[in-house]
């Protein structure tokens, strides 16, 4: 990046800067603007879109959403939006709204039926596949953008009502890999710090995070704090294809996909070098771990489903051979053919000394991985090794702050979660995590992938409070709060969303309900699942407030509310839970989410679901294998008839019911159309909460109550929230009244707090070594991506993100000053490639990988700015359906798909 | 339409009543190409109506010309973009100067300048714009000259100060504000670059427009309504079973 090209850019930031400064309002100004807002009611909200959590005011007139505008007292944004945040009141008033019911008719044609119809025929679709197949043969796909209530709704229905952990947000391929870096190296899930450490911090990292135009606004603190001490603060964008992030920054390291696990190695393997790592800090609070390397890379163990151009790269699913560089890297030798043994155990680790672990990261010198690393073939090597040699600079430099930062690149990785522990490994190598300004820090890419779908745990294998269904004092507590027998939470873990779409194929789950989300657009090998959608004996429900690609291959859709017309909370990155109020009625039939759970709970009786199943594949202690035994009777000892409904005794229970709506106190006047529609006088979203909120209670998750987050004067809390006073910095006894007095630092979650011993390669004893209270720092050696660029696919693929667009553009997109914006994704390549092979700007290209194509007009000279061999496809666009294209290779751990590395060849059409 | 109306419609479609009326070098080339093109964007005397009905009204009598003190005003010959015998004024020749008893308005016998303008700085002739590849003020160079000599100055043209980056120096740069910008060339005319780096236009070729739906969160403030009233929308809703068409079409 030439220095003119980084000043030029500096000085357009200053002279925008310039440009909104302090402008005076004239008092005729102020006059008209107050006439042309009479009548206008204002209320606190958050914005609809990323994980950064914006606060945002909103007012209506006449029953719609009128304006919004940035909260100026909300902490997170002080009144500032993105220019999708801009757009919030618009989002709800596409033209093409569902207002109704749609069911697929025999034709194969949708037409508008009554909610009793659509509820009947899902309740008898349901039902026959239940009875078929058990709790396993059903599914919902849910969501990083299901409001608290909402996600607490499904997941007990599905949990405690019908028995089944086949629940699973589309937050697993968002930050699957970040949870089980937290709950590995922590024992508990989410950041130690808070927004606030951009503001204490001298150094931000940014490893596979497009901040610019992913975290917009946390962006622009960060360019504030290097703007505003531009010699000290220094900004470092490690990415495999040059972006907006890297226009401030003062390096940009390009690296090969893959190979930032090599990179963090060469970083700790200099720390120990250079006598940095901080042996206080690590005696007292930190053990060293390892596991094993042979874990496949979360595809199918079998090739009966894959297409035959598919099937070289799914072989390495089962064994794959060492290329030179993982030779070196896993202290073995290059050809060596390594069968994946660990597949079905990817996640057991245990404790190695830091002799050993200094051994696991001595391969990693400078020559090695720079030579490895470098991504730019135009990039000259010395300048990729002193830009390597900068960044271990800046970690080890004693007194100086850094905070690292990543989203989808790290998480979205064939080794993801390996990768985030490695995030870890150098914080807690120099004690820089946990405090102001120092730490590392996973930003989340939904509005509540933290608050609903990691806190409350609406995933596969969650209950809430980073509690676990395969534990049994887990299952037991959730039953006592639940009002639950015994024994009636299925203790095996369900199907991740990956794997649900994959039953659909192979017929193992035959119905399904999709909400908040698009799966059948927004999951990499598309094709697959856009067929299986649509096999006959498939039976698949949509709930969306617009047509998407998963309700076009639906056989039912249930028109849904939006986000400010219904009551909800969402819970941001920095741990921040906030509350908003309906602002307004939906249009036509569409009601929330909430209601669509509990009215579908009113149509199960006990005797329905509480009964014995098979379970093929279930053992756990206490359970003969295979069943989950009735409770039916256990439930008539606890007062329970066999009668009652689903509703009754998950939802509308007599506490809850003491919950009443209206709540004039809480409510100020708002509607609920949820409460209304009910009609029982409660109000579900107050109640669930409240009760969702005694698993956090006094468990490290402490919540506050509904009715608080809800007040005039609160902008969210950071939980813990004790006492009535939020968290900044978890695990540091400062601010941290979790950590035992005296401590200083407590890695106090309690998750796989004890494991074996052993060296780098294997345990050696199986007695379980506790470390309670301390960190684990992992050794994680560098492996290669299964598909890599060869002679005819010869190009890698990434895809993400735009600014201006939402996931899979299904608000966005209806929005039309954002879709003038930006009409359609572009395939972004480097000019040097298009002119090898014959294409100009503008031009219309294939893009074709071993699972599909898609067209898409070819941009060589734009936002994104691949080096040679690279190219970067953004995925909301439906006509440029990037995911039939894309690979469903996921991390072994997380199960989270790796959207950012497949090989694709691009033609002209 | 009066002036105070069109004043007012002026004001509220710039929601705030503010818009920065600095631009970049592209949008400048833009401009003078359309100024080439079209006459509409003539820079008129005071109190004239928007182009349609000044060209309605105006018979071209040249009073208004004959009355300018300052030979600021002159009449469009043949053959020029403007129509011909109508009244403008070039500002980098001979800027308006506002008069404090605005002589041309009175002089006009058929409100085609409209009489209703009393106060010259309510006039809004045109709206200064700056291109900051050019002006040398906002180079870091000590100019200023169109803020020092702006009749409305500090309200219409305003300077601020920040850090240049490349020097241990800091810029002072000028601002138009659009709610006190009178178009009157003062700046336009007084500009020391070869070619005049502020230059009078109609506001339309520059001024965009926030959205209805937003409101800069720090301009206003909007405490939460305590006695949220809720109501029925009002306006046409979503009609039933929309999306059918998507839907039942087309493959994927």
């Amino acid at each position: 990046m030439g220095q003119t090209r980084r000043e030029f850019l500096k000085t357009s930031v200053a002279a925008s800067a310039a440009a909104t400064v302090g402008l005076p309002i004239s008092q005729t100004a102020q006059a008209a603007t107050r006439d042309a807002e009479a009548g206008w009611q204002w209320d606190k909200s958050v914005c609809r879109f990323c994980g950064t959590g914006c606060g945002i005011m909103v007012a209506t007139k006449d029953g719609k959403i009128v304006a919004t505008k940035g909260d100026p007292d909300a902490p997170v944004n002080r009144g500032l939006n993105c220019i999708k945040g801009y757009f919030n009141g618009k989002i709800m008033y596409g033209k093409d709204r569902l207002t109704q019911p749609l069911m697929r008719m025999k034709d194969g044609k949708f037409q508008p039926v009554s909610w009793d119809q659509a509820l009947d025929e899902m309740e008898k679709q349901f039902k026959k596949t239940y009875k078929e197949m058990g709790p396993h043969g059903v599914a919902v796909f849910g969501s990083g953008q299901y409001t608290i209530p909402e996600g607490y709704t499904m997941a007990k229905l599905m949990k405690a009502g019908f028995r089944s952990n086949n629940i699973d947000p589309n937050a697993r391929h968002c930050m699957a890999s970040a949870v089980v870096g937290f709950i590995q190296t922590f024992g508990i899930d989410e950041p130690s710090g808070n927004y606030d450490d951009i503001e204490h911090t001298d150094t931000v990292v940014t490893w596979g995070a497009n901040m610019a135009e992913c975290h917009p606004i946390l962006w622009a603190r960060v360019s504030d704090r290097k703007l505003g001490d531009e010699e000290n603060v220094k900004l470092v964008n490690l990415t495999t294809c040059s972006n907006q992030t890297s226009d401030i920054a003062d390096s940009e390291i390009v690296f090969k996909p893959g190979t930032d696990l090599a990179i963090f190695n060469y970083v700790a393997r200099e720390i120990i070098k250079r006598d940095a790592v901080n042996k206080d800090f690590v005696e007292k609070h930190c053990v060293f771990a390892t596991g094993p390397y042979d874990i496949g890379y979360g595809m199918r163990g079998t090739s009966e489903y894959a297409y035959d151009a598919e099937k070289d790269t799914q072989a390495k699913e089962l064994k794959v051979t060492l290329d030179k560089y993982e030779a070196i890297a896993q202290r073995k030798k290059e050809g060596d053919v390594i069968e994946q043994k660990n597949r079905a155990k990817p996640v057991k680790h245990w404790q190695i000394s830091f002799d050993e672990f200094k051994r696991g990261v001595e391969p990693y010198t400078l020559d090695f991985v720079a030579e490895l690393s470098r991504g730019d073939a135009d990039e000259s090597l010395e300048s990729h090794k002193e830009k390597l040699k900068a960044l271990a600079d800046l970690y080890v430099e004693k007194n100086r702050k850094v905070v690292s930062f990543w989203t989808m690149g790290m998480n979205q990785h064939y080794r993801g979660s390996w990768v985030n522990e490695q995030a870890y490994m150098l914080h807690l190598l120099l004690g820089k995590q946990a405090e102001p300004g120092n730490g590392a820090f996973s930003l989340t890419g939904q509005p509540s992938a933290c608050g609903t779908a990691r806190e409350v745990g609406t995933f596969a294998h969650r209950l809430p409070a980073d509690m676990v269904v395969f534990n049994g004092k887990h299952r037991a507590r959730s039953e006592k709060i639940w009002n639950l027998p015994d024994k009636t939470l299925n203790p095996k873990v369900g199907s991740h969303i990956t794997k649900i779409l994959r039953s659909m194929e192979d017929g193992s789950i035959k119905w399904a309900w999709v909400q908040v989300n698009n799966p059948f657009q927004a999951s990499a090998n598309a094709n697959h699942w856009i067929a299986a959608a649509r096999k006959s004996d498939n039976f698949l429900v949509v709930s969306d407030p617009y047509p998407t690609v998963s309700a076009k291959v639906a056989d039912l859709i249930l028109p849904t509310a939006m986000i400010y017309e219904k009551w909800g909370l969402y819970g941001n990155a920095e741990r921040r839970t906030q509350g908003w109020r309906q602002q307004v009625n939906p249009p036509g039939e569409a009601m929330g989410d909430v209601w669509q759970g509990l009215e579908f709970a009113k149509r199960f009786k006990l005797k329905e679901v509480w009964g014995e199943h098979n379970v093929p594949g279930l053992k756990s202690e206490g359970f003969e294998d295979g069943k989950l035994p009735s409770v039916l009777d256990d439930a008539v000892a606890m007062g329970y008839s066999p009668e009652d409904t689903l509703y009754d005794v998950l939802f509308a229970t007599k506490d809850n019911k003491k919950v009443a709506w209206p709540d004039p106190a809480v409510a100020k006047g708002h509607g609920n159309h949820i409460a209304d529609k009910l009609g029982d006088g409660w109000f579900p979203e107050k109640a669930l909460f409240d009760e969702y909120r005694q698993f956090t209670v006094n468990f490290q998750h402490d919540l506050a109550d509904f009715d608080t987050y809800m007040r005039d004067d609160v902008r969210g809390l950071k939980w813990p929230v004790i006492d009535g006073k939020e968290t900044e910095w978890r695990f540091n006894e400062k601010y941290d009244p979790y950590v035992t007095k005296g401590a200083g630092f407590e890695f106090y979650g309690k998750a796989l707090k004890a494991t074996p011993t052993g060296d780098l390669d294997k345990p050696t004893s199986k007695e379980k070594k506790k470390l309670a209270g301390k960190a684990k720092i992992f050794f994680r050696p560098y492996a290669a991506p299964p598909e890599q660029p060869d002679d005819n696919y010869d190009l890698w693929l990434s895809t993400g993100r735009v600014l201006e667009h939402w996931h899979t553009g299904t608000m966005t997109r209806r929005v039309p000053e954002l879709h003038r914006a930006v009409p359609g994704a572009q395939v972004f390549m480097n000019p040097n490639d298009a002119d090898k092979r014959g294409l100009k700007r503008n031009d219309v290209v294939w893009i074709e990988s071993r699972r599909g194509k898609v067209k898409a007009v070819l941009e060589t000279d734009g936002r994104n700015r691949p080096a040679k061999g690279y190219t970067f496809v953004p995925f909301f666009d439906e006509s440029v359906m990037i995911n039939k294209v894309a690979l469903d290779v996921t991390c072994p751990m997380s199960k989270e798909e790796d959207f950012k590395k497949c090989a694709v060849k691009v033609y002209k059409a | 339409m009066t002036a105070k109306s069109s004043r007012r419609e002026f004001l509220t479609r710039s929601a705030q009543g503010i818009a920065l009326a600095a631009t970049g070098g592209l949008v400048w080339s833009y401009l003078l190409q359309q100024q080439a093109q079209a006459a509409p964007h003539a820079i008129r005397p005071p109190g004239a109506h928007d182009e349609v009905d000044f060209n309605a009204k105006c018979i071209k009598c040249g009073q208004c010309v004959r009355d300018c003190p300052y030979d600021t005003l002159k009449l469009a010959p043949a053959g020029d973009s403007v129509a011909i015998g109508t009244p403008y004024f070039i500002p980098r020749e001979i800027p308006c100067y506002m008069c404090i008893d605005i002589p041309c308005v009175k002089a006009c016998p058929t409100g085609a300048l409209d009489p209703s303008l009393e106060v010259i700085e309510d006039s809004r002739m045109g709206l200064a714009v700056i291109d900051i590849e050019n002006c040398l003020s906002w180079q870091g160079l000590r100019c200023e000259i169109c803020h020092r000599e702006c009749p409305v100055q500090n309200k219409a043209i305003t300077v601020e100060h920040h850090p240049r980056k490349i020097s241990k120096h800091a810029m002072f740069v000028p601002l138009v504000h659009s709610d006190a910008c009178t178009g009157c060339g003062v700046c336009e005319k007084a500009c020391p670059t070869e070619v005049a780096a502020i230059r009078v236009v109609q506001p339309e070729l520059v001024q965009g427009k926030i959205g209805e739906h937003y409101r800069l969160g720090w301009t206003i403030d909007t405490p939460i309504t305590q006695d949220f009233k809720p109501q029925q929308r009002v306006d046409e809703q979503p009609a039933p079973a929309t999306g059918l068409d998507y839907l039942n079409q087309g493959d994927l």
